[in-house]
């Protein structure tokens, strides 16, 4: 334990001979502290153990374990002897009033100087896992690196503990209260990248002219998948934020865009969203829209029916470079596609997904290509 | 620059020795410096390079950037000479010490090593705007893009290349934001709080950088700069040739570009939901060779207007209009606003209802309306202009006679185009005939 700071452990061996009334008795102050490992596989809790010798007498012994300054959870602190684990043994838990402490009542068949392992969850201490990705001047793949960022505010300082997360070794680290550290963590080169533009109809404007001077960005994403066949899929990679760059050919960078990714596990794929593309326009319109297959009631009153609907969307590539268009179009309810001029892969009962490749720009002027859906949406009621 | 230099130092530790024995030694001045500014977010890329003196063994460099908006959480430091044998372990910001990073590095050379230390800061903008420069007779315009930088990052950058990014990027966090945060990364389980308003280095010393600035800028105008441009991404990169000094405070105004005969179209739009009864003006060209441009991208910005008016070249103004990012060969059409010298008036001529149903007890349940529109366009002005007439006719379901062309826009919207000589009138007729009710259904009928 760290003798600087008075926001700390305090622990306290109190020996109480049978005849003695209740009162605590603090008769051994502060065990030094020794093994400390800071465990932090799980995102949602930071677990601390540490190792501290008890002297302890033949009998009941009554150990006080208080804290100030810090946030342990009362709940989760736990004992367990380490040199005699059947002859030294717990038998209670006493929670003193108004005290952030706790009394152990520890029976030992002997006089023992015990080591113990006292775990418990501490709050305010954490990590951060953030990317830092560089894509070549093609956009064929990223050099990736990642960084494990450790936050103390817990109000204790560490000298030297060792650090675990959930993958990899173990390694030991030092870290003060307030006291932030990032380290490389993860570097892998040439990760491959597929660049995806995507259009979604629920989520952009149709038709940008009356926009006049906004442009509709097309959101632009890196996918990566964490697959060996990438350099990647040892370990789940963690959730955070990860900045892009790309190399601009004249040794150095530029700032491509950032995203957070969520936990990537093993052979799933991550999309992170660097920008818009403001290259590529679409412009949807509906060119049809009319009431089939009308059913009335005794009332003249329309009950039930059919529409027909065409749907255009003109996608135009301003790029001098091809690129791959992901479409997503909605059709609510119950429908029959009746004509569609491009094949698409329904996602769910009223998603559609189109895959569209667009070459690059010509020289008489941009590449086009037009969507022509006609369909017709079955048993609509008024 | 001043306020980093000072404040970097490198400390190195020898093995055994205690920290009441590390050596301070203040780094050298950047070598270079290349900044590349954004305009759709507040946020630069600064990239320096220096050469540090590493002792073999542990070495503890010291970075503070007080007084500047630079983002901590993206400090990063490259070494660029002898990568195998320097490892950079860790950059500690350690506690109750605001804006300052501890590099931790383990270096196998002894002397001097070549780095790079880029990021992000906030502060430096950048915006481009146009003056357009129309003839007499409105056929061409000239067309200059300029790109004016600002630094209100508290940070001197001298002799910097600066790079602008034409593009927007997406991020999360404000650099502002992240660089007024008492901790970088914020702490466990709290929304991150901010640590009140930036001390921005506003205390120009400024007689001498006036005098420096002058003296840029007086170079600059006798030789404008080239500004290079390329594609990367999905963005455009500006390089502005040479070196640029910006104290802070200070903007600089840039020739991006000149381009003159850019051939224009006078284009006018009359579309009552959207204008009302008034005729708005748009300067229509496209970002193509043809029109003598075409290279890249033009970028967002205001655009001044003004008209050739004799041949001593005086000017009168004609307008402004701000417009979209217009990627090449894209049709571009710039607002000038309302104007009075051209005339749309659509005039219904006759009105008739015919094709009546009735229901089961007696009551209307279907109906045709016949409009009979006129519609006279007057030109007024003495050059040639182009007249585009949308009609909305609130529903799906109609039917469309004329001798003049149109083309569909969508299910109710239909657009005449028309060319008008100088001072020209022209007119034409069109029927509509809409249907309602249960005559929807003999529409959609017919038509299927």
């Amino acid at each position: 334990m760290n003798g600087k700071r008075d926001k700390i452990l305090a622990i306290l061996l109190l020996l109480m001979c049978s005849a003695l009334s209740q009162a605590r008795i603090k008769l051994v102050a502060l065990p030094e502290r020794a093994a400390t490992v800071i465990r932090l596989d799980n995102p949602m809790a930071t677990l601390i153990e540490e190792e501290r010798v008890l002297t302890l007498q033949k009998g009941l012994n009554k150990v006080d374990f208080s804290w100030k300054g810090v946030s342990i959870d009362s709940d989760s602190i736990r004992l367990r002897p380490l040199d005699h684990p059947g002859k030294v043994t717990l038998l209670s838990v006493s929670y003193p009033p108004g005290e952030a402490a706790l009394v152990w009542d520890i029976s030992s068949d002997s006089d023992y100087a015990e080591t113990v392992r006292i775990s418990y969850l501490l709050s305010n201490i954490d990590r951060l896992i953030t990317y830092k990705a560089i894509a070549d001047k093609a956009e064929t793949y990223v050099d990736l690196k990642s960084f494990l960022v450790l936050r103390n505010f817990s109000g204790e300082d560490f000298d030297r503990a060792r650090v675990l997360l959930d993958y990899g070794e173990a390694f030991e680290q030092g870290i003060d209260h307030e006291e932030t550290k990032r380290m490389l963590f993860l570097k892998a080169d040439k990760v491959p990248i597929t660049k995806v533009w995507t259009f979604d109809a629920a989520r952009l404007p149709w038709d940008p002219e009356p926009l006049e001077n906004r442009n509709v960005g097309i959101p632009v994403s890196y996918r990566i998948v964490n697959e060996t066949a990438s350099g990647l899929g040892e370990f789940a990679l963690w959730g955070g934020k990860a900045r892009l760059f790309q190399d601009d050919g004249h040794d150095s960078t530029i700032f491509l865009g950032e995203d957070v990714t969520a936990l990537v596990p093993v052979g799933a794929k991550t999309e992170l969203y660097i920008g818009d593309s403001r290259d590529i326009v679409v412009t949807q319109r509906k060119m049809t829209d009319t009431q089939i297959n009308i059913r009335r009631n005794n009332k003249n009153k329309i009950i039930l029916y059919d529409t027909d609907e065409v749907i255009t969307a003109k996608i135009e590539n301003f790029k001098d470079s091809p690129a791959i268009l992901t479409m997503i179009q909605h059709i609510p309810g119950q429908w029959d596609m009746e004509k569609c001029n491009m094949k698409y892969k329904k996602k769910d009962a009223n998603t559609l997904e189109f895959e569209i490749e667009l070459p690059a720009r010509m020289e008489k002027g941009p590449a086009v290509k037009e969507l022509k859906m006609h369909y017709n949406r079955r048993n609509v009621r008024p | 620059m001043k306020r980093i230099i000072s404040a970097l130092l490198i400390i190195v530790v020898m093995t055994g020795i205690s920290w009441a024995k590390v050596d301070l030694v203040t780094l050298p001045f950047r070598d270079t410096v290349q900044l590349t500014i954004y305009n759709s977010a507040d946020m630069t890329l600064v990239r320096e390079s220096r050469a540090l003196t590493l002792k073999d063994g542990e070495n503890k460099l010291q970075f503070s950037w007080a007084n500047t908006l630079i983002d901590p959480t993206s400090l990063e430091m490259l070494p660029k000479a002898n990568a195998d044998k320097i490892d950079i372990a860790d950059l500690t910001y350690p506690p109750r010490v605001r804006n300052l990073g501890l590099w931790n590095i383990e270096s196998g050379v002894s002397g001097k090593v070549p780095v790079e230390i880029t990021y992000l800061t906030s502060g430096l903008s950048w915006r481009a705007f146009y003056m357009g420069t129309l003839t007499e007779d409105e056929k061409t315009m000239r067309l200059q893009g300029h790109v004016r930088v600002t630094n209100n990052s508290g940070e001197d950058y001298e002799n910097a290349q600066t790079r602008l990014i034409v593009g927007k990027v997406h991020i999360l966090d404000e650099i502002a934001e992240l660089a007024r945060r008492q901790y970088p990364y914020g702490r466990p389980g709290e929304i991150v709080p901010l640590a009140g308003a930036p001390v921005r280095g506003l205390d120009r010393r400024a007689k001498m950088e006036v005098e420096k600035l002058a003296f840029s800028l007086e170079e600059a105008y006798m030789t404008p700069k080239e500004i290079r441009k390329e594609g990367l991404s999905e963005y455009f990169l500006y390089t502005i040739e040479g070196t640029e000094t910006i104290p802070t405070g200070w903007s600089k105004r840039l020739l991006s570009f000149d381009v003159d005969e850019v051939p224009v179209v006078n284009l006018y739009k009359y579309e009552e939901e959207r204008y009302g009864n008034l005729v708005v003006r748009f300067l229509s060209f496209k970002n193509d060779e043809k029109h003598n441009l075409g290279d890249t991208p033009i970028p967002g910005g205001m655009l001044k207007v003004y008209r050739t008016t004799d041949n001593q070249g005086h000017l009168s103004y004609t307008g402004q209009s701000s417009f979209k990012y217009i990627p090449v060969d894209e049709d571009v059409e710039l607002n000038l606003g309302p104007v009075a010298n051209i005339v749309v008036e659509p005039t219904l001529m006759n009105f008739e209802t015919e094709n009546y149903r009735f229901n089961h007890r007696g009551n209307i349940s279907g109906w045709d309306e016949i409009s009979t529109f006129k519609v006279e366009v007057k030109n007024t002005r003495e050059i040639p202009v182009k007249v585009e007439i949308q009609r909305n006719f609130n529903t799906q379901y109609w039917e469309l006679e004329t001798k003049q062309d149109y083309e569909k826009v969508d299910l109710d919207t239909v657009k005449f185009t028309l060319n008008l000589e100088p001072r020209s009138k022209k007119a034409f007729e069109y029927v509509l005939r809409t249907y309602h009710g249960e005559r929807e259904e003999d529409w959609t009928r017919a038509s299927r």
